[in-house]
């Protein structure tokens, strides 16, 4: 009788380490969790704010290089910024750009320089529009021209 | 029973310091990194209300088959401006070019100097600063 009430404290204890072990366990998997992707979050939300360009051109003199239309794009804000097709998206008067109509004189551009962009004439018409730029970080810019 | 209590609190605790620890390691830097993020945007934005240019005059001279252009700009706004980062367009169209000073400050000018410009007539100049605040001015080469 004695054995058995010594047997069955230890089957307790043994329970117990078990269920507090899998229970800090949960807990701390959840935490670790929720706070990788808080720390994610906050670099998202980091590089949104860093992350700034505007379209500098002339909207009445949209010069051209071969079958392209030139836009000068200007880092504004303290971060690179990715000029590639991938990273940016564009819209003339609301319809997308494909990305083979369009690319980039850098691959990047740093605070306060100034890319090309190239957009191929098949794209605008003559007449007025609106470019849509929307970059890195959904950051966008609207510019309106006459060609 | 006593043992079993002890135990289990014992590990309950250690996972809650250790939770602590994992909220407070990861949690500080990412909340530190965006406020800091924050300031920065903040204070561009500040600096883009307090920048404003006037371009004052545009002279031209005789360079061979073009003309070097002479532009004045004053700083009317309230921040200092490296020219180093100015942009010009002269008929939509970025051009190189000089400057008599590297910091324009507020109340100052400085001239620009675009050389080797062709074409006849009127012709459209755009001056943008470092932060994307811009001035336009018309003149014509003779």
């Amino acid at each position: 009788m004695g054995f058995s009430l010594t047997g069955t404290h230890v089957v307790f204890f043994i329970a117990s380490v078990i269920i507090a072990s899998a229970v800090s366990g949960v807990f701390i998997a959840v935490i670790d969790g929720v706070m990788t992707s808080f720390s994610e979050r906050g670099k998202i939300i980091e590089e949104n704010l860093d992350t700034n360009f505007i379209i500098i051109n002339d909207p009445d003199n949209i010069p051209t290089s071969g079958s392209f239309y030139v836009f000068y794009i200007k880092n504004i804000g303290s971060r690179k910024v990715a000029t590639t097709n991938e990273t940016f998206n564009l819209f003339i008067d609301g319809e997308i750009v494909v990305t083979e109509n369009f690319n980039f004189s850098d691959t990047s551009i740093k605070p306060e320089e100034v890319t090309n962009l190239l957009i191929d004439n098949s794209e605008i018409l003559a007449g007025d529009h609106t470019l849509r730029a929307v970059g890195p970080q959904d950051i966008v810019d609207e510019f309106i021209f006459s060609i | 029973m006593g043992f079993s209590l002890v135990g289990a609190a014992a590990i309950i605790g250690v996972s809650i310091l250790m939770i602590i620890e994992i909220i407070v390691s990861t949690g500080v830097p990412t909340i530190t990194n965006v406020d800091e993020a924050f300031d920065e945007m903040r204070n561009r934005a500040v600096d883009q209300v307090q920048t404003d240019i006037n371009i004052t005059g545009v002279t031209s001279l005789v360079n061979g088959s073009g003309y070097d252009i002479n532009i004045t700009v004053e700083n009317t706004g309230s921040v200092s401006l490296e020219t180093a980062n100015f942009d010009i367009l002269i008929n939509g169209t970025i051009n190189d070019f000089s400057c008599s000073k590297s910091y324009i400050h507020p109340q100052n000018i400085v001239y620009f100097n675009v050389p080797s410009i062709t074409g006849l007539g009127a012709q459209k100049l755009k001056v943008i600063t470092n932060n994307g605040i811009s001035d336009y001015y018309e003149f014509n080469l003779p």
